[in-house]
């Protein structure tokens, strides 16, 4: 334990020299220097536990309300730490590169490099912490100190209302939990997690409701839909590097408290397993529907974060289904898949965002219809984001791939007892297939209309060079995305251990062997796969070589423009017009009716929020819509009798319920 | 697996395409009463290409140059998977159809991102169209996979294509797979009637407005994987209908899985003849027969597993 205390030590020690010292850079410095030796000094003890060795354990006494701070890290606790402490540090140093057009313009960067410094701090608390109050302390600091970190741009109102957004939304989680909790506490008059334990594991009542209420806190943390409506506004208006870390590291930790209370938990009910399924295909499926129209490209990324939390809940579902059919083949597909999709997720997600960052760093926008053209003038970037890309549509050979194909196993198993239950897996197996294929269709859009074809406004001005600390902290997350694609099972080491935690030791074995069985000739494959489109590439570009250059082929036409391409919208428009009910569209326009109109008209199209846009309605009119309600009903006696129907199964229900 | 059925598989694999594309034009060509090309004009076709110089676009990267090429490696990847010759396939593993269909994914990624370099909006609008069709084809897909997998308790292609109408339960799953799989085929090979191959009326197509611009050896790259795809598509179906199976010694049950493709290119472009393109708005419809045939074969496995419990 000693070499986690010394980290967070030399972590707090940096946020207070990146505030005290003079200079940004000496700031960036102190915070640099002090993160990597938080990783050099924790890697060790933490890649053991990893490995399978004994957890680390250390116990505090402190003052009256926590009484003693108990800290364990087991391997959960050592899968979510040992990349999340290196991808933070990553961020820092994309952060100093990234923000380097505002200290030339005196920007005091301190607080910003002191905030990473604080959001390390907090993974260390929230990772390891025994006790709830010790928890919360850690889990308030890393929202506390994400808002800061959004609210960067604060002379923006639109980023000052994000930062809110968030804000409110994250605390609103946060009030959930304290509920959970205290119901927790008031059964066992201790905020030691140990002793909810014993209150988890029996089955009753409490537990159902304590699980919900779990579930819905670390739901909102991790932006699960219908809870994540105020994160596509905090990722748009965040610095690139704070968005990146927020999806792909921060938020990890609502899946990280998910898992931590299913290990208490030990059998859970069918439901429960049921519930994280269906909730998980949902966030997926709504995700990825929404990353199909956005124009803003980091609004995209983030709605591909509710979407990737889904799939990495799907798995977690099966798993838990796994373990109240006893069927440890399920047990371990479901967790193990599902704890590598969040690493896995964090490798393509940070890299994403520091290419969008790039775009945006260099061209002051990242509306997709007005960007067109970028690979030629940001190469490293573009290049960059389309392997993020392939790797985020789950395409072999990269990393997103090898996390799918074990949810898939499971999924495709027919592992369970019942047939519809072996039915209800493979839909959600087929749910999987859809969500993987629209994201592709959405990183296709985003990427070859930001990067490919010829720019569509002439009045975004593409600035230099990529900084290099920029490009070095990019070139690490791709080169992790090939060799976990490449090397399947030599990466699912980092999954296995964790993934044992949740099944009898004696089966945990031979799963393992399942899992590497099962991707061996997948790693087989996809090196094929990677060599083969090396081979066939290469032979083609030096076929290719004696080109003529010409204009693109107009069909005849002969004065085409750079307007006239197929825009972002254009491009999803077919598939949105398919999901309407669920893509509600905003339509400003004026268009003329003439034959020859005598004033230019103008349109303009925005895919908004469902989930926010329907809050606000019932929020806004309310009164209005429960009045139009209550009018329509003596007139239309059918309504009546519906309305009558409803109110009639609430009051059997409540009524069985209660004498349950 | 020995090396001579690898070779076998890999001979297979090089030299079927060409007929089936041929088979098809021929069949199509005596429907409307003209004699048609040689069998094997598509090897012509290619060989000429090779040696030509490409036409590349000013606007394009290099993205343009390589993802022919990708496109291609993902049909050869594909074909080692499939058992083209109604045998376990040179690789073939468990949940290998999996990696089947996500390697067919990247192809029409590299598809799409070659026509968006263009700057063109036909390409746009093809690759548009193109990512929408998969999009929804892809669940038809797991689902009838999905399907077979629970009634022949197997995890591998090989394996679960073995499923044959032994009862009822297994004759309406068997039914329906055959025909979800002729539709996933028929989408994402661009046939009729979800594309026409052969119309240049650039805003009613799929596949081929996406290479307009393409030309010389990178249009062969793309006409020889469009081929290769065809191929290993219909070769599902063949192992599907191949009545040898497990019955005969494995170079006839090969020979007759080749013989039932070629069949199937025939039958392809017989419906190439009669059946007219429908219009782009019904194409999600057609698609959604292979989502409800799908999901009759998945439903059928319910009744399967009722009447043993």
């Amino acid at each position: 334990m000693l070499p986690l205390v010394l980290s967070s030590i030399a972590l707090a020690v940096g946020a207070l020299l990146a505030l005290l010292l003079p200079r940004n850079g000496w700031r960036a410095a102190a915070a640099i220097g002090t993160q990597l030796a938080a990783c050099a000094l924790s890697a060790g003890p933490l890649v053991r536990v990893l490995r399978g060795g004994a957890p680390l354990e250390g116990a505090w006494p402190w003052a009256y309300p926590v009484e003693v701070v108990a800290l364990r890290v087991d391997s959960l606790s050592a899968f979510f730490l040992v990349w999340s402490l290196p991808m933070t540090l990553l961020g820092t140093v994309y952060a100093v590169g990234y923000l380097d057009p505002y200290f030339k313009r005196g920007r005091n960067g301190g607080p910003q490099f002191a905030l990473l410094n604080m959001t390390s701090l907090a993974f260390l608390v929230i990772y390891s912490a025994q006790n709830a109050l010790v928890f919360l302390l850690g889990w308030e600091i890393a929202a506390v100190a994400a808002w800061l970190m959004v609210i960067w741009d604060y002379r923006s109102q639109k980023v000052r209302f994000a930062g809110f957004n968030y804000l409110v939304s994250t605390h609103i989680g946060l009030f959930v939990l304290v509920a959970a909790f205290m119901l927790l506490y008031a059964q066992t008059g201790s905020m030691d997690f140990r002793t909810f334990a014993t209150v988890l594991a029996k089955p009753a009542r409490i537990r159902g409701v304590a699980f919900m209420l779990l579930g819905v806190s670390f739901a909102l943390k991790s932006a699960f839909f219908p809870f994540h409506s105020w994160l596509p506004r905090a990722h748009s208006a965040a610095p690139a590097h704070v968005s990146a870390l927020m999806s792909g590291v921060i938020h990890k930790a609502g899946l990280f408290a998910f898992l931590r209370f299913v290990l208490f938990i030990g059998k859970p009910e069918e439901w429960m397993g049921w519930t994280v399924l269906v909730f998980g295909a949902t966030s997926a499926f709504f995700g990825v529907l929404y990353t199909s129209v956005q124009r803003d490209l980091k609004r995209l990324l983030g709605y591909s974060s509710t979407e990737n939390v889904g799939i990495a809940a799907m798995g977690f579902g099966v798993g838990c289904l796994g373990l109240t059919w006893g069927v440890p083949s399920l047990v371990v597909a479901g967790f193990a898949g599902g704890l590598l999709h969040i690493f896995n997720h964090a490798l393509f997600k940070c890299l994403l965002f520091y290419a969008a960052g790039a775009v945006y760093r260099a061209t002051h926008t990242v509306d997709l219809e007005r960007l067109g053209g970028l690979l030629r003038r940001l190469p490293g970037a573009g290049w960059l984001f389309l392997l993020g890309g392939i790797a985020i549509s789950a395409l072999p050979p990269l990393n997103g791939f090898v996390s799918e194909v074990i949810i898939y196993s499971g999924l495709l198993s027919g592992s369970a007892p019942s047939p519809s239950a072996r039915v209800a897996l493979v839909c959600a197996a087929a749910l999987l297939a859809f969500v993987g294929a629209v994201s592709a269709l959405s990183i296709v859009r985003a990427f070859g209309v930001a990067f490919l074809g010829a720019p569509r406004d002439a009045s975004v001005k593409v600035a230099g060079p990529t900084p290099r600390s920029m490009t070095a902290s990019m070139l690490v997350h791709a080169a992790a995305v090939v060799l976990v694609g490449a090397f399947p099972v030599a990466s699912l080491a980092i999954a296995t251990v964790p993934a044992a935690l949740f099944s009898a030791p004696a089966a945990a074995a031979a799963n393992e062997g399942g899992l590497v069985a099962l991707l061996t000739p997948v790693q087989t494959a996809a090196q094929a796969l990677l060599a083969l489109s090396v081979v066939i590439g290469g032979v083609g570009w030096l076929l290719g070589r004696r080109s003529r250059k010409h204009v693109t082929w107009g069909c005849g036409y002969t004065a085409p423009n750079t307007r006239m391409q197929y825009s972002a919208s254009s491009f999803s428009a077919q598939f949105a017009a398919v999901f309407e009910g669920f893509l509600p569209q905003l339509r400003r326009e004026r268009l003329s009716k003439d034959v020859f109109p005598a004033q230019a008209g103008h349109l303009q199209t925005h895919h908004i929020d469902a989930v926010e846009r329907r809050t606000f309605e019932v929020l806004g009119q309310g009164e209005e819509m429960i009045t139009r309600t209550s009018e329509r009903i003596p007139e239309q006696p059918r309504f009546a009798f519906a309305a009558g129907l409803v109110a009639l199964v609430i009051a059997v229900g409540l009524l069985i319920g209660a004498a349950r | 697996m020995s090396t001579g059925s690898v070779l076998a598989h890999a001979l297979v694999l090089v030299a079927l395409p060409t007929f089936v594309v041929g088979l098809v034009n021929r069949t199509k060509a005596l429907w409307s009463g003209r004699r048609g090309q040689p069998l094997a004009q598509l090897a012509y076709d290619v060989v000429r290409l090779l040696r030509k110089q490409s036409v590349v676009s000013t606007v394009t990267t290099p993205v343009f140059r390589l993802t022919p090429w990708v496109g291609l490696a993902t049909a050869l990847a594909s074909g080692v998977l499939v058992p083209v010759l109604a045998r376990p396939a040179p690789l073939a593993f468990a949940f290998d159809f999996v990696f089947f269909a996500y390697v067919w994914g990247l192809g029409r990624v590299a598809l799409m991102l070659g026509a968006l370099d263009t700057g063109s909006s036909f390409e746009g609008m093809g690759a548009s169209r193109e990512a929408f069709f998969s999009a929804i084809l892809e669940p038809a897909f797991f689902v009838v996979v999905g399907a077979a997998c629970l009634l022949t308790g197997e995890r591998s292609f090989a394996s679960i294509l073995a499923l044959r109408p032994t009862d009822p339960i297994h004759a309406v799953a068997w039914v329906a797979s055959i025909v979800t799989l002729l539709v996933v085929v028929q989408v994402e090979s661009a046939r009729m009637p979800v594309d026409d191959p052969t119309t240049h009326l650039e805003l009613t197509m799929v596949h081929e407005v996406m290479v307009l611009d393409h030309s010389g050896p990178d249009l062969a790259a793309l006409q020889a994987a469009a081929a290769i795809k065809l191929t290993v598509g219909l070769t599902l179906v063949a192992c599907l209908l191949n009545p040898l199976v497990g019955r005969s010694s494995g170079a006839v049950v090969a020979a007759v899985n080749v013989a039932v493709t070629l069949g199937l290119a025939a039958a392809l472009g017989t419906v190439e003849s009669l059946v007219a393109r429908l219009k782009l708005r019904a194409v999600p419809q057609y698609i959604v027969v292979a989502l409800v045939a799908a999901g009759v074969a998945l439903l059928a496995t319910t009744f399967h597993a009722g009447g043993e419990g």
